[in-house]
């Protein structure tokens, strides 16, 4: 998690349903309303960075600015969804960077049941990932589906494993090594 | 991202350390001893076997100067004996057949001592000492083996496997059946790293061991970028458990009897 990790800094902008607790004069820019003031119970979708650093005054004690509520990549009915089946889900289209944006969520919220099931989608998919990184069938084989759905973590994750299985071909004169 | 290459060592690299491997060679040709920096070589003389660095012995054998001795699993037999192991023993998903005894071990020292080349060494300083791979002699090819023990797969046996059918066919038991096995089990072994992915998952979050025992230099080559990208992506989703159940344990320990007044005397130093 380095400064300049470009998939950390695309995470922090991953939005974030917030809610107003008070009136906030000047900020109705953040509804599309230049110089109005934001009312006490809007709902906005804020990023990740904002809405943690606006929601800083409820762990501190003081009155909170918003109360953050969990983003929908995250909502019951995918967690449902991932517990029938982690395989099937398109994870890339919930959220980009979906592990990334459940490791922060898990920060601010307490969720022992969603860890687990975020852990066993992890796993159960790495499997997969790994099967067809070994066995790459092309981009018009059966797993496209699957592999378009995955998020940025497991992309990483299959190119590694794809370039460690083709290094040892390489090697072992299977495969040409590319020019 | 700006370094090309991946993190751990690449192929190239691991078949490049398994040269250091000793395998015995029938010299064509007479060699005076070499004083090289891993140790001097004994001096050729045709009729008798001798034991080289692979390097070297794949040097000779390129110049018609040797013959190589193939070890003993490197035989097909062997081979499908292993594979039969592999394959056979369901009920314990992903173990790998074991890998040859360590010469301390004490179950495997009356096993290894009927070997003719396990010798303790000594440092300069005089404390024995027993090499560990790539100085073991696991390639070294032996007349006869130990009786009743199964044939074994060593640390390099992929990269070993490879080079010798390359570079000596002509010397090995059947070759092309060789070269069939070792690309089965080489797929076998591969598909039970692969399957082991459930395995990395209780044990990253437990607490527990995940077993490599047995795995080849290579197939660890092989597996390093994923394996280790599994188990950090598991433990960053895991990262808040792990938080929560430390701060458990944490405060169970401050709840016992030494460690509460620990507490105690934190508490007062806060109020100074």
């Amino acid at each position: 998690m380095s400064y300049y990790d470009v998939d950390s800094i695309l995470t922090d902008s991953e939005k974030l349903p917030c809610t107003f607790e008070l009136e906030v004069p000047g900020l109705g820019v953040l509804e599309g309303n230049p110089g109005e003031n934001i009312k006490a119970g809007t709902q906005l979708d804020l990023p990740l960075w904002l809405g943690e650093m606006l929601s800083i005054g409820a762990r501190l004690g003081t009155s909170r600015l918003v109360t953050l509520d969990i983003p929908s990549a995250l909502s019951e009915r995918v967690l449902n969804a991932l517990k029938a089946d982690p395989r099937t889900i398109d994870l890339r289209s919930l959220a980009p960077h979906f592990y990334s944006l459940s490791e922060r969520v898990l920060e601010l919220f307490e969720e022992e049941e969603m860890v687990d099931v975020l852990l066993n989608t992890f796993a159960k998919r790495a499997a997969e990932i790994a099967d067809h990184a070994h066995n790459p069938k092309g981009a018009m084989g059966q797993g496209v589906d699957f592999l378009r759905g995955l998020d940025e973590m497991e992309r990483q994750l299959f190119r590694v494993a794809h370039e460690g299985a083709k290094e040892v071909r390489v090697w072992a004169g299977e495969a040409k090594k590319r020019p | 991202m700006a370094f090309p290459l991946p993190r751990g060592i690449t192929p190239p690299e691991i078949s490049f350390l398994a040269e250091m491997e000793m395998v015995s060679i029938l010299p064509r040709q007479r060699l005076e001893g070499l004083e090289l920096l891993g140790g001097p070589i004994e001096p050729l003389l045709p009729p008798r076997r001798a034991t080289l660095p692979l390097w070297l012995a794949l040097l000779l054998k390129r110049q018609r100067r040797a013959n190589i001795l193939p070890p003993s699993w490197l035989h097909p037999e062997s081979l499908s004996l292993i594979l039969d192991i592999e394959t056979q023993h369901g009920d314990s998903k992903g173990a790998f057949s074991p890998p040859p005894p360590l010469p301390n071990q004490p179950s495997a020292q009356e096993h290894y001592q009927k070997r003719p080349v396990a010798i303790p060494h000594y440092t300069p300083d005089g404390n024995r000492y027993f090499p560990s791979s790539p100085f073991l002699p696991q390639n070294v090819a032996v007349d006869q083996g130990p009786v009743g023990e199964a044939p074994r797969l060593p640390f390099h046996w992929l990269e070993v496997g490879t080079m010798l059918l390359e570079a000596a066919s002509d010397d090995l038991v059947d070759p092309d059946q060789t070269r069939r096995l070792l690309k089965e089990l080489r797929e076998v072994r591969s598909s039970k790293m692969r399957s082991g992915v459930d395995v990395l998952d209780s044990a990253a979050v437990g607490g527990n061991v995940v077993s490599l025992t047995g795995v080849g230099a290579m197939e660890i080559g092989e597996g390093r970028g994923f394996i280790s990208g599994v188990v950090d992506g598991l433990r960053r989703i895991g990262a808040s458990k792990e938080q929560a159940r430390r701060e458990q344990m944490a405060g169970e320990m401050g709840s016992g009897g030494y460690g509460a007044t620990q507490d105690d005397d934190d508490d007062d130093d806060m109020e100074f």
